[in-house]
């Protein structure tokens, strides 16, 4: 067959629609390619909506969508190319507004066109996986504008240009700036990090590091954290003004690489003006700063604290250990306090009551507190201080304050049992002399501790008050039998009666009292012994006091209040006249250092000497003789003869509270040993030791070498036994 | 105070249509009609901005419709008017989804109307109905899978080189993703076509090792992100498929254990409820019954039944379908003797409860009985039967407790091979002559919550 003739018997294919114009679909598109034509030469308002609608649903019904979308890359492509020359020809400052403007019209226009082409985006384009118009529209003017090599490299360098100039202080057109990012946000995300932002972290991590550099050279600390401080927010500012808010963790870490992180050490360490300085002078403007800045830095905050800890355990212990700083408990402790308040006052304004800096603050304090041994003793001496005359006249409020500033530092305290040693003395002191303040404070104080360490703590202190009280009722009882029965001139007796074991014990010294006051003790005794039976009293001569009536040469008559030696004394002198110290020793039995004291404070002290000493002299030696001192005067009717009294314990005291303490603690030692073996019958030497440190750490410190002779003591009255195979292993024995 | 502006005057085709720019603007920003009045195109000193008239050049007897149901959100067509023309009219205007949405309501198998039969195409028996998401479907047969729109319109017959269909599922109303056996060549497998176009867009590859495997695609499931399908292959690419919907790429790969069937599985279902899958495969592509719930994140099987092991006793015999009520803990399963069943997935490798009053034994007489099929929609549940669909209803999320509410029956087509829900419509397709019919809740005031 013939070509021709095949031709001849072709068979049409069934058609619904008749054949249209064959330039139909040109001539629509050239309807629709003029009308974008208008919308960008601002010429619409001459278009009709409804027939260009019309147009573009007839080109996409009839099968030209192909034709209409490439038609339209194409024009769309070729304004876009126009609009880049006129971008382009813009000269210097009049390209961003340039751009801006075409950016604003593209958009109008590219609404317009999709409008038109509604129909197409709804059925062509999901169809053929074409991309929207809209955003076609985006993508050309990225690929023809903004990325068009000659506008790319100038828009970005403009763009960084204006923001180095508003750094450096000028004022730049932030509404410009801010269309100009929006307007590459608005072309994808991806499009603004990598044709603005990369760049402009990059320039601004160059300036600030020069800049850093410049200032760090002449700055001093503080003006150097303030600048930053004002960069950093200046920048936050910047990126709320006209960047994606997602920029401001980006350049905020910038800045602080820059500005902080590579200056860090070099900022705290800074001479005259770094960190140490800024607490030495309490600058919490400047600290408050440096922490917020710093908490910024990885390792920053790390750096601060690591300084102050360091700074204060140097100067805590050149405060603790300082001897010329020791000579007046009181002050040393009130040093303390007052450091302690300085650094709780940083801590609370400058570094917003940060956790890890008071857990610093704290161990730092708990180091150089327990560096000096005698710091329990000036704590309760600086305790006796306040309850004695610090608080008289203080209003309630104020003494808790005081109270508990007190236990915050015994808090510190690793020996809390020598403190428990010597507040003991000084509170018996303190109620037997009836020296006391306030009663209230001293209870307030007892129930601090109690909370603080327990019941066990407390137990003997608070018998140490029931017994003054008791002591008070039987005292009226015992008066009332007395002046019932006999109501001739005897000296008063008061008694107190102290539970052995409650009450420091002392060198239990039995001196000889004189006759007439002999007889009052007996009475009393079998007073006390009748209402209580079973007990045993002891008198504790070394620790009361008399008020004597004397006359004098002249018959000036005086009442003078003594300690009971110097009564017992003073009594032999009437009546005789005068007495070698010899005789004085023998006839009282008082022991020879507590009756030298007495003397001395009988004939040593000025104003008071109602003895006279030959020799004269300031110390007592044996071979003196003591006078009655007829010419003694005193403007007071009442004088009172303190024995010198014991502030600070002198040396070999202190050795001898020492080994108290340490013979307290062995028992301890050894219960703490016991309870922990009962309850786990095998352990071995290590964990027996870190047990027990854990279960005495809220008392003292045990020391391991004394653990390890309790141990050996135990095993020694087989309370323990040593395993057969592991020497170091051991057993309770039930 | 009224403002000029906003009483707009359209004339479509001749005729005088006034109305407020509330209405027109109900029409929503992307649709022609509020783009006309919209911003952009609104002219200074012209007659439009003055008299704010428009005019239009289409049938004004559609418009009106169209203008009715923007007002009131409901359509009301009068006699006589043909619908393709309105979905034209409709889509012209850019309106299309309004007229879909005053269409029909919320699936309720309780209201069900039959709105639709539509006569198939093919000559052979469908094997398969699918529902897509706007209420469109697609039915498979032999090497063949029509697809229809939602206004039941036949859309483009994709015919797949002779190689049998399994299963097929809608990405989105324009994407359908079919299943085919494998063949020889690299032909077979899974792949994704253009509705409206008919090409094929992707290919879903099984992937070990840079090395592609051919393999048959068995059922299909498909969730927000992800595709799954059964897979069996020549080289022991035996189990399920895991790709992602954005990349077409296999994101994993769970492989059967030794006596545990995967691959032959004949019904995917995702259950969102639980973030899981379940993977029946069922006689007669395995000869016990085999069902799982498999949590694709940790590979691992969350929960399974199986009647294998079991004595056969009576009912319990062979599982035919098997679909999860993911709210209500519960699988529920038909037997041959079209008897529901079910089993509680709390706790593993309970036995099947089976509905006592459904009497066994009622084979219809005609020698191609069809099995019933299962179908779930939130707490109902359509079960087909002979030539009737009956709708369970669950209460208080116990689905053995479930009491039957409505029965669907259609007097054409005979037996019914498979249903489907898709859309808010229920999908029933018939063994003769490829039938299948189009229920749906009727659209009422409940279409208004649109506007």
């Amino acid at each position: 067959m013939s070509t021709s003739k095949k031709k001849a018997f072709r068979i049409e294919p069934f058609k619904h629609k008749v054949e249209i114009d064959p330039k139909y679909a040109e001539r629509t598109w050239k309807v629709l390619d003029e009308a974008i034509c208008e919308i960008y030469n601002h010429n619409a308002s001459g278009l009709s909506f409804e027939e260009l609608y019309r147009n573009a649903y007839n080109m996409v019904l009839h099968k030209y969508g192909d034709k209409l979308y490439m038609g339209l890359v194409d024009t769309l492509s070729r304004h876009l190319k126009n609009m880049a020359s006129t971008i382009e020809a813009a000269q210097g400052g009049l390209f961003l507004e340039e751009l801006n403007r075409n950016w604003l019209e593209h958009n109008k226009a590219l609404q317009m066109i999709r409008d038109i082409l509604m129909y197409m985006d709804r059925t062509y384009v999901p169809n053929y996986n074409k991309t929207p118009v809209h955003e076609l529209g985006l993508n050309l003017w990225r690929d023809y504008v903004v990325r068009y090599p000659k506008i790319k490299a100038r828009l970005l360098d403009t763009l960084l240009d204006l923001v180095y100039r508003e750094r450096s202080g000028e004022v730049i057109n932030r509404g410009l700036m801010r269309n100009i990012t929006k307007m590459l946000m608005d072309l994808g995300i991806d499009v603004y990090q990598e044709d603005f932002e990369k760049p402009f972290l990059e320039a601004a991590s160059g300036f600030y590091k020069l800049e850093s550099q410049e200032f760090i050279e002449c700055c001093d600390c503080g003006d150097y954290l303030k600048k930053a401080e004002r960069r950093l927010n200046e920048e936050i500012e910047r990126v709320s003004h006209y960047l994606d808010p997602k920029s401001e963790t980006k350049i905020t870490a910038v800045v602080e690489r820059e500005m902080i992180a590579s200056h860090m050490n070099r900022l705290v360490e800074m001479e005259n003006s770094g960190l140490v300085h800024m607490l030495i002078d309490d600058r919490y403007e400047d600290l408050g700063r440096m922490y917020s800045l710093f908490k910024r830095v990885s390792g920053g905050l790390g750096l601060v604290r690591d300084v102050m800890t360091s700074h204060l355990r140097e100067t805590g212990r050149q405060l603790v250990t300082d001897p010329e700083k020791l000579k007046d408990p009181v002050e040393f402790v009130q040093r303390l306090l007052d450091e302690k308040d300085k650094y709780d006052k940083i801590i609370t304004t400058a570094f917003i009551n940060d956790k890890t800096f008071q857990n610093a603050l704290n161990s730092s304090f708990e180091y150089f507190i327990n560096l000096n041994p005698r710091s329990p003793e000036f704590i309760s001496l600086f305790v006796d201080d306040k309850l004695r005359k610090g608080l008289k006249g203080v209003s309630e409020e104020d003494v808790e304050t005081v109270l508990d500033k007190v236990m915050m530092l015994f808090r510190y305290l690793q020996e809390k049992d020598v403190f428990e040693k010597y507040y003991k003395q000084h509170l018996a002191k303190r109620l037997l002399s009836s020296k006391s303040v306030s009663d209230d404070a001293e209870r307030s104080l007892i129930v601090k501790l109690k909370t603080e360490c327990g019941y066990q703590f407390t137990s003997k202190l608070e018998g140490m008050f029931t017994d003054m009280k008791t002591s008070k009722d039987t005292m009226q009882g015992f008066n009332a039998v007395v002046s019932n029965a006999d109501s001739s001139e005897s000296p008063t007796l008061s008694v107190q009666v102290l539970t052995t074991g409650y009450w420091p014990t002392q060198s239990g010294a039995v001196c000889n009292l004189p006759a007439e006051i002999l007889a009052v003790c007996e009475k009393f005794k079998t007073y006390y012994l009748s209402t209580h039976t079973g007990r045993r009293l002891t008198w504790q001569t070394n620790m009361g006091t008399a008020d004597l009536k004397a006359t004098f040469g002249k018959g000036q008559k005086h009442e003078l209040n003594v300690s009971t030696y110097n009564m017992c004394i003073l009594m032999f002198f009437n009546n005789v006249n005068s007495m070698t110290y010899k005789e004085i020793e023998q006839a009282t039995e008082i022991p020879a250092l507590d009756l030298k004291r007495s003397l001395q404070s009988l004939a040593c002290v000025k104003g008071k000497n109602v003895l006279r000493k030959e020799p004269m002299s300031k110390d007592i030696s044996e071979d003196d003789v003591f006078v009655f001192n007829d010419k003694f005067t005193s403007k007071f009717y009442k004088v009172k003869i303190g024995t010198v009294a014991a502030q600070k314990e002198t040396e070999p005291e202190k050795q001898e509270t020492r080994q108290k303490v340490e013979e307290d603690r062995k028992p301890q030692i050894e219960a703490a040993i016991v309870r922990i073996m009962k309850s786990r019958r095998v352990l071995d030497h290590n964990n027996i030791v870190s047990e027990v440190t854990k279960q005495l750490q809220s008392r003292f410190l045990p020391n391991p070498a004394v653990i390890k002779k309790r141990i050996e003591s135990l095993i020694e009255r087989e309370f323990l036994e040593r395993d057969k195979n592991d020497r170091k292993v051991y057993r309770y024995l039930a | 105070m009224r403002m000029p502006g906003d009483i707009i005057r359209l004339n479509v085709g001749g005729k005088l249509f006034v109305t407020s720019r509330t209405t027109i603007e109900n029409a929503g920003s992307d649709s022609m009609l509020s783009a006309m009045i919209g911003e952009n195109w609104r002219r200074d000193c012209s007659a439009a901005s003055i008299t704010n008239e428009f005019f239009i050049d289409r049938n004004p007897a559609y418009f009106s419709v169209l203008l009715d149901l923007l007002r009131t959100g409901e359509l009301h067509m009068p006699a006589g008017m043909s619908e393709k023309a309105l979905y034209r009219e409709a889509l012209y205007y850019g309106i299309l989804d309004h007229v879909r949405s005053a269409k029909w309501g919320m699936l309720d198998g309780n209201m069900l109307q039959c709105t639709n039969t539509v006569r198939g195409h093919a000559t052979g028996d469908a094997t398969a109905i699918r529902g897509a998401q706007d209420g469109g479907c697609c039915v498979a047969h032999g090497p063949m899978v029509h697809v229809y729109d939602w206004s039941m319109e036949a859309q483009i017959a994709l015919t797949l080189d002779y190689v049998n269909v399994n299963d097929a599922g809608f990405l989105n109303p324009e994407r359908v993703v079919i299943c085919t056996c494998e063949r020889g060549d690299k032909t077979g497998g899974m792949a994704l076509f253009n509705v409206k176009r008919g090409r094929l867009e992707h290919k879903y590859e099984v992937c070990h090792g840079g090395q592609y495997k051919n393999c048959t695609a068995g059922a299909l499931a498909i969730n927000d992100v992800s595709l799954f399908a059964s897979c069996r292959g020549r080289s022991n690419e035996y189990g399920i498929g895991c790709w992602d919907q954005v990349t077409g790429k296999l994101t994993h790969f769970l492989y059967e254990g030794p006596s545990w069937p995967l691959g032959v599985a004949c019904k995917l279902q995702w259950l969102p409820h639980s973030n899981m899958l379940m993977v029946a495969a069922l006689y007669p592509h395995s000869d016990d019954s085999f069902i799982s719930f498999l949590d694709m994140r940790s590979n691992n099987i969350a929960w399974s039944w199986t009647d294998a092991e079991k004595p056969a006793i009576g009912d319990e015999k062979v599982v035919m379908d098997a679909v999860a009520m993911d709210e209500c803990s519960t699988v529920c399963v038909v037997n041959q003797f079209d008897n529901l069943g079910f089993i509680d997935t709390r706790s593993n490798n309970q036995g099947v409860r089976w509905r006592d009053h459904y009497q066994p034994g009622k084979i219809s007489e005609a020698e191609e009985h069809s099995y019933s099929k299962l179908a779930v929609w939130g707490s109902q549940l359509f079960c087909s039967k002979n030539d009737s669909v009956y709708v369970f209803c669950t209460p208080d999320l116990d689905a053995a407790r479930c009491v039957q509410t409505a029965k669907l029956k259609k007097s054409e087509g005979g037996d019914i091979s498979d249903i489907a829900v898709g859309g808010e419509r229920l999908f029933v397709l018939h063994n003769e002559e490829n039938v299948f019919d189009v229920w749906e809740t009727p659209g009422s005031f409940s279409t208004a919550n649109c506007f």
